[in-house]
């Protein structure tokens, strides 16, 4: 078999995927790019513009705001990381379940799922983070928590396809029990469509922590995010506009990636737009 | 006739209609009665609609009935718990129609086939697959293709599988629904051979649902006609179609194009099957 691309069908995949794996590798190794510890206070250059010691030069303290933005991509990679996935695994586990019983499973847990739905993302989290407490962990369960009700759909959707082939027929009239149905006829047929959501969530996951962090609510000073250096910067908008630039272009950048890498997924898989 | 070991009584099944449903109740069957004796076959024909895929899934346990009492030997199949529903399911097993939906598109052929052994912790892991290597072989396939994935085989190679998946952990009553109406003509002689010659050595008792009036006069000992969810007809295979004594019996096997069948039946008028008689 030869190795056979289409690329004009992976062309989004490829930059997106580009892009993410560039900031997952600053993310992971951020000890060894950072030039400076993102701690380390420079009293003698405080708000120095960027220069050749200090790339995006350095906050009203005289940290180094590129190292500071490097590791600051930990954090939002690990809570964007860890939030998908709590989206995705209860959110599958809701929606296939709701799909599987039907009835009465489906309406309660349906209806649950719109209820948080039907709130606004960011005020969700707000109300979940003032319910659980500040903290980075914290901020990981509320934007998991906001990310259900989206896979529990999309998860329900496709499974209530799947119950209809026949082998799920086949599965029941040998006796198998209902959560190996679950397990081994259903989810394995269902995941394509959830792990395209879920790059798209992760996207997502980036925003909300970096609007929670920028509320205060997210990662606390000096642990540096990019919502809190945001948040910093807003002060010295006039006279040091790096110290909001830098890390917003670092959120820019990472939700470009993760959209484009989600877009181009979905197109890939899209049966429909076979070329 | 010796004591029958399906039999059906009275079985009714109604859809919708539910507290928040929607849609008015339909009656998918209604008060069918019907018993198949020990190693015989019967044949259930009606046009799309009739509700026999419905009967057949209630005797399979996968469809609840709304009334009426289905039992095999003995046993009410809607009573059953525990330990005799397990010992049910090892004896009742399914062939169904559509071989493109009939496997799971993520597991091989070998995986397919000792999942009811696993289900049922029949057997060491070699044990199933020698079993399984066993049967691809009976039903005309080379075992080594069982480490491939459904979609590798054809229509004809699925359905063999199917038989293969319905007898492996060694029931007494299979119940085939349409086996063989997504086949070609050709294939399906064969995988009705097939069937025909499994149920023989094993000594099947069947079900075998079909739209297609020569495959059950095929298969069938006797043969029952339904219509919109009622029992039309019911009686010996050749009795049925040499000598239909229904109008509806009468006008489905006229309009068999089949010229070499329909010369028998040259009773028939003309009338196409669906119109009500």
């Amino acid at each position: 078999m030869t190795l056979d691309i289409n690329w004009r069908r992976w062309r989004l995949v490829a930059f997106g995927g580009f892009i993410v794996s560039a900031i997952l590798f600053v993310a992971i190794f951020a000890n060894v790019v950072a030039p400076y510890s993102p701690y380390d206070l420079d009293v003698a250059n405080m708000l120095a513009p960027p220069s050749g010691a200090h790339l995006l030069g350095t906050d009203e303290l005289g940290r180094d705001v590129l190292s500071r933005v490097i590791y600051a991509a930990r954090i939002s990679m690990m809570v964007a990381v860890l939030a998908s996935m709590v989206g995705l695994i209860f959110g599958t586990i809701i929606g296939s379940v709701a799909a599987y019983f039907g009835g009465w499973v489906d309406m309660v847990l349906m209806r649950f799922m719109e209820v948080l739905f039907s709130f606004p993302a960011i005020l969700l989290a707000v109300v979940l983070m003032a319910a659980l407490g500040t903290s980075v962990v914290n901020s990981m369960i509320a934007i998991g928590i906001i990310f259900i009700p989206g896979f529990a759909r999309l998860a329900r959707a496709a499974a209530i396809d799947v119950l209809r082939k026949q082998y799920v027929e086949s599965a029941r009239a040998v006796g198998m029990s209902n959560t190996r149905i679950l397990v081994r006829e259903i989810l394995p047929n269902i995941f394509a469509p959830l792990l395209v959501e879920a790059a798209v969530a992760f996207s997502y996951a980036v925003l909300l922590e970096s609007a929670l962090s920028f509320l205060g609510l997210g990662a606390q000073p000096p642990e540096p995010s990019w919502g809190n250096m945001l948040n910093v910067g807003r002060g010295f908008m006039a006279n040091a506009a790096w110290l909001s630039l830098a890390p917003g272009m670092a959120i820019f950048l990472t939700v470009l990636g993760f959209n484009t890498l989600g877009d181009g997924l979905r197109d890939a898989f899209d049966p429909h737009l076979r070329d | 006739m010796s004591e029958p070991l399906i039999d059906i009584k009275n079985v009714s099944k109604e859809f919708g209609g539910g507290l928040f449903s929607r849609l008015a109740p339909f009656k998918a069957v209604s008060d069918i009665s019907l018993s198949v004796a020990r190693n015989q076959t019967m044949g259930i024909v009606g046009e799309s609609g009739s509700g026999k895929s419905t009967l057949l899934r209630m005797v399979l346990r996968l469809i609840q009935p709304t009334s009426g009492e289905i039992t095999i030997n003995g046993q009410n199949v809607w009573a059953l718990k525990g330990g005799q529903l397990k010992a049910f399911r090892r004896q009742v097993q399914p062939v169904f129609q559509n071989p493109a939906s009939s496997f799971n598109p993520r597991h091989s052929i070998q995986s397919i086939l000792t999942a009811p052994l696993e289900v049922h912790g029949i057997g060491t892991p070699a044990e199933r697959r020698d079993r399984a290597v066993e049967l691809l072989e009976r039903v005309g396939l080379d075992p080594a293709m069982r480490h491939r994935l459904p979609h590798q085989f054809s229509g004809g190679q699925k359905q063999r599988i199917a038989i293969a998946r319905a007898v492996i952990l060694g029931p007494t009553v299979v119940l085939a629904d349409e086996p063989t109406s997504a086949l070609d003509v050709s294939v399906q002689a064969q995988v009705l051979k097939l069937f025909s010659d499994i149920k023989d050595d094993l000594g099947l008792t069947t079900i075998f649902v079909s739209h297609n009036l020569a495959v059950i006069r095929q298969v069938s000992d006797r043969v029952a006609v339904m219509q919109h969810g009622r029992l039309v007809e019911e009686g010996p295979v050749d009795d049925i179609f040499d000598n239909p004594g229904n109008d509806y019996t009468r006008n489905l096997i006229a309009a068999v194009p089949d010229p070499a069948f329909a010369r028998r039946n040259r009773a028939g008028t003309a009338v196409h099957p669906v119109s009500p008689a």
